[in-house]
């Protein structure tokens, strides 16, 4: 299968005056069309910042990421937000919807940056339809319920189909009805769209709806289990 | 969608919106108010020198087309001379003095034999011409814009005069006072600054001129039928009033620029994490900074709107204070104030719009 994202020695180091923190240390990672990764790790081990470098919100240190055979690594402002802009899907803890516009219009703008200003608002309503939103049209983040805004920011960043999906913690603000509601989805999103999907988690039942699990300490992979290598009874939530 | 995100940006604040739109205002409305009203008074001052009915106006050597800044005088002899010209059917010596005691304007002193056989005479609302040295003839506007009445005391050059006719403005200036007083008060007896003069028929207008010309070298005439255009044109490009303004459109306009400055370097702090939010979404630095300038644009424009009500509301409230007070908007202002505002509006907001676009990602996404 076709590699859509691939780090290769990935080191970003942090300095706070004198002092140098590695966060993430020589990643070499490729995820390939369709798959669905979790990466799991403790607190402060470089999970949010490997995504960060995936998705080219920062550049690294060292080392080279390439989506879908572009390099978002480099330097250039401008060639990582093009490269995100055409590629890359984000979701959020916070969820990071915009509070001034409506459902609708979180997503016609994601469309808007995404196609340089045309908009497609047929999409926009399969999609709305498609995550049980279609009554939230014109309802503002603020008068959303925390699973109806998660969904709203997956729906946002699925919008114009991106090469991959990075999701950072998703579940992280919700209770365990909204977490499986979201979570459901995205497992929805990979199996029926082949959505390829990188996320991160704490969560352990989150993490067992992906295909591989990614395990990370002090900013390296310390090991990667395929689907049904890690133990599925205690982990797998029945959704 | 983006210009729904700006409008959304500038509703969701609106007391951020209106603080702004209104200091934008302020800046319209100081400058077409300071333009009306100095259009007003030139137009106003052009069309009562139309009304005198004289056909050529002599000035003394170096005078000014500015009235109020003539100080240049002459012999009122030159009138026995100009009225032997063929053709010359009255002349009128005039002197124009600049009053700043109990209101500004123009006073003219009069012969007002002379000045009637230009005029036709006024036409009186109440009372006469002049009895004595020390009356004085009002108009009609001048009147009821300070409440005066016949035989009331009226205040100028620092010495009283009593209000002996109240006639019909259009006539020259507002306020005549004899000529020989106002020779005696500013100490330049029998010196007049202008001699208005009458012909017999309109096609003498030319060969009289021609003949002052001959006659009083140096001594600049005027056609009365072009003499309001040239005195437009002349306060227009007077040295004062022009500078005076100018440094009005720039203030007026460099607080445009501070207020959106302010106001858009706040909006982009406060709105750090949408900033962050449309990088993640792969919003290049152009499309962020090109809202942040469409919303000051906006501003500008509701500014604009505003200014418009603050200025004829300001012209209003003048016209109930000094009714004698005139005001004018040329409409290419509206034109050049609208500009203006959106000048300094996207002025304004230049710095915060590309100070928003540079924002790291990161920092900007975590930012509470």
């Amino acid at each position: 299968m076709k590699t859509i994202l691939e780090s290769i020695e990935l080191t970003k180091i942090f300095k706070t005056g004198k002092i140098e923190v590695a966060a993430v240390r020589d990643v070499s990672l490729k995820v390939r069309e369709g798959e669905f990764i979790a990466i799991m790790g403790p607190s402060g081990c470089g999970k949010s910042t490997l995504l960060h470098l995936l998705g080219g919100l920062a550049t690294p240190t060292s080392g080279r990421v390439l989506v879908d055979g572009e390099e978002i690594s480099s330097g250039k402002d401008a060639i990582r937000t093009d490269i995100r802009r055409r590629k890359i899907g984000f979701v959020f803890q916070r969820f990071n919807l915009l509070p001034t516009l409506s459902a609708q219009g979180n997503l016609e703008i994601a469309q808007e940056i995404h196609r340089n200003g045309s908009r497609d608002p047929q999409h926009v309503d399969e999609i709305l339809n498609l995550l049980g939103l279609e009554k939230k049209t014109h309802h503002k983040p603020s008068e959303l319920s925390g699973g109806e805004q998660q969904r709203l920011a997956i729906a946002r960043a699925v919008i114009n189909r991106p090469a991959i999906l990075l999701a950072d913690e998703p579940t992280g603000n919700l209770d365990t009805r909204n977490s499986m509601v979201v979570l459901k989805m995205i497992q929805e999103l990979n199996r029926a769209l082949s959505q390829t999907i990188l996320m991160i988690t704490h969560n352990p039942e989150a993490a067992g709806i992906a295909s591989r699990l990614i395990e990370m300490r002090d900013g390296r992979i310390v090991s990667q289990q395929q689907e049904g290598e890690w133990n599925a009874t205690e982990d797998r939530m029945s959704l | 969608m983006s210009a729904q995100l700006v409008l959304s940006n500038v509703v969701s604040r609106p007391m951020r919106s209106l603080a702004t739109a209104l200091a934008v205002g302020v800046e319209v409305a100081l400058i077409l108010l300071l333009v009306g009203l100095s259009t007003g008074m030139i137009r106003e001052n052009s069309r009562r020198m139309a009304g005198v009915g004289a056909d050529i106006v002599l000035q003394p050597p170096n005078s000014s087309l500015v009235l109020a800044a003539s100080t240049g005088a002459m012999s009122v002899k030159i009138a026995d001379l100009v009225s032997r010209i063929e053709g010359v059917k009255a002349v009128a010596p005039v002197y124009l003095q600049f009053n700043t005691s109990g209101g500004m304007g123009l006073v003219w002193g009069i012969d007002q034999e002379s000045f009637n056989r230009i005029t036709q005479g006024f036409i009186y609302r109440e009372g006469t011409g002049f009895q004595g040295p020390d009356d004085v003839i009002i108009d009609d506007i001048y009147a009821d814009g300070r409440e005066l009445r016949l035989g009331d005391d009226l205040k100028l050059m620092n010495h009283s005069f009593r209000v002996a006719g109240i006639v019909e403005h259009g006539k020259g200036s507002r306020v005549f006072i004899p000529l020989d007083t106002m020779q005696r008060l500013v100490g330049t007896p029998g010196q007049a600054t202008m001699m208005m003069i009458k012909c017999d028929s309109q096609s003498d207008i030319a060969g009289i001129q021609s003949e002052l010309g001959r006659r009083l070298k140096s001594y600049p005439t005027f056609d009365m039928s072009s003499f309001a255009a040239h005195i437009e044109e002349a306060n227009r490009d007077f040295g004062p009033l022009k500078y005076f303004t100018n440094t009005v459109v720039f203030i007026a306009t460099l607080i445009g620029f501070f207020i959106i400055f302010l106001s858009m370097y706040t909006a982009i702090t406060e709105r750090t994490h949408e900033i962050g939010i449309l990088k993640s979404l792969g919003a290049p630095q152009g499309y962020i900074s090109l809202l942040f300038l469409k919303e000051a644009l906006v501003l500008g424009g509701l500014g604009f709107v505003l200014g418009l009500g603050l200025t004829f509301g300001g012209r209003f409230f003048f016209q109930l204070l000094m009714p004698t007070l005139q005001h004018k908007l040329p409409p290419e202002w509206l034109l050049y104030t609208g500009l203006l505002a959106l000048f300094s509006a996207g002025l304004g907001a230049l710095y915060p719009a590309l100070r928003a676009a540079r924002q790291d990602p990161i920092e900007a996404l975590a930012y509470e």
